[in-house]
């Protein structure tokens, strides 16, 4: 890929990328016009069940999954849910390339990826989304891998990363951050740390992870180059 | 800033790219995730799963927890959401702590969900087969230096 140059207008597509899929203007407030997760939705929920609780007649609802769903019937549905999420960002990914935030992305990362994770800068934008969407983060290492961008052991360290702790601040807020909710038997919190702690450490986690995996590879190379 | 020879629609710039969301969709997306909840359904109908909770038992005391807290990393590995529903239940019925919690807690995500993201990360990735398993024991270990890690935090 050639060097083209990066102006303010890649910069700026770059942080509207940033924050995008960042999940960091999330909500329905007006700001949830920039955000990813916002936009992209959910499916509405439908009536899953319908009980008499003393004179009132209560439903109960799902999403369209349904409710006691399983094997690969359930896993075709669960599937099918992720399609628009996935179209969407690579949509948008497109659209923020056309401007040059992919260019400004390796511009600004790669002084950091290299050193940290000896990756290139131009998987800047798929870490980001990685953190948001396993979906995301993969499809956007398939396409730069498809484009020549990554080398094999490059792609093995970066699906390291990804691999473990999959879209980090999705999960851990969607489920994980129900457990410093808990209160113990005196009424008190009974998670004694942060959710900031928590996510620290995994970050720290994923980081130390792909580097054991960049370890392994640097000794089997030299066996095999021997 | 760079221009463009020709300067497309935005919205056409969009399609072309929502098209190889599609295609990578449903080429790669979802044949993997239907794989992975046909692996979960048979763990689970064949008692696999159980077992696997009463052999790595005497390994979670080294981590301060109880031999209990195997079923939530085990639960966890399966599905994130999992992991953290056994926790809750194990919490509810008092068997294991707050404190066994923060420790559990990014243990959980860091081997969290392997069963369906070696579909929908690896797969998709196209990453080769022989280094999964080296991918999935460095995520164990992940998960365990992070309870130790967790052990000194709190």
């Amino acid at each position: 890929m050639q060097e083209d140059k990066v102006g303010p207008g890649a910069y700026l597509a770059l942080v509207f990328a940033a924050v995008f899929f960042s999940g960091l203007l999330g909500g329905n407030e007006w700001y949830g016009v920039f955000d990813f997760t916002t936009l992209n939705g959910t499916f509405g929920k439908v009536v899953s069940k319908v009980s008499l609780d003393g004179e009132t007649l209560t439903t109960a609802t799902s999403a369209f999954r349904g409710t006691g769903g399983n094997g690969a019937m359930d896993g075709f549905l669960f599937a099918l849910g992720l399609i628009p999420a996935v179209m969407f960002a690579l949509g948008m990914i497109n659209v923020l390339e056309h401007y040059g935030a992919l260019r400004a992305a390796r511009r600004l990362l790669t002084p950091l990826l290299r050193p940290l994770l000896g990756i290139p800068g131009t998987t800047g934008l798929a870490m980001i989304g990685s953190l948001q969407s396993t979906d995301v983060g993969a499809s956007l290492t398939r396409s730069l891998s498809d484009d020549g961008q990554l080398t094999e052991n490059e792609k093995d360290v970066f699906a390291m990363f990804q691999f473990s702790a999959g879209a980090m601040i999705t999960n851990f807020f969607s489920s994980g951050a129900i457990l410093f909710t808990l209160v113990a038997i005196d009424g008190s919190t009974a998670v004694p740390t942060s959710i900031g702690a928590c996510i620290g450490v995994m970050f720290i986690m994923k980081i130390v992870g792909a580097n054991l995996m960049r370890l392994v590879l640097a000794i089997t190379n030299k066996k095999v180059s021997r | 800033m760079s221009t463009p020879q020709s300067n497309p629609v935005i919205t056409d710039i969009f399609v072309v790219g929502a098209r190889k969301g599609w295609n990578i969709a449903t080429s790669s997306t979802l044949p993997n995730v239907v794989m992975a909840f046909i692996i979960i359904k048979a763990l689970e109908i064949t008692g696999a799963l159980k077992g696997l909770g009463i052999l790595f038992s005497p390994l979670m005391g080294l981590f301060g927890l109880p031999g209990e807290a195997a079923a939530v990393l085990i639960g966890g590995w399966m599905s994130m959401g999992g992991g953290i529903g056994v926790a809750i239940g194990l919490f509810d019925k008092g068997i294991i702590t707050g404190e066994h919690l923060a420790i559990l807690a990014p243990a959980i995500y860091l081997m969290g969900s392997q069963v369906q993201y070696l579909g929908r990360i690896l797969g998709v990735i196209g990453t080769n087969a022989k280094r999964i398993p080296l991918m999935i024991v460095i995520s164990i270990i992940n998960a365990f230096l992070a309870m130790l890690l967790m052990r000194i935090i709190i």
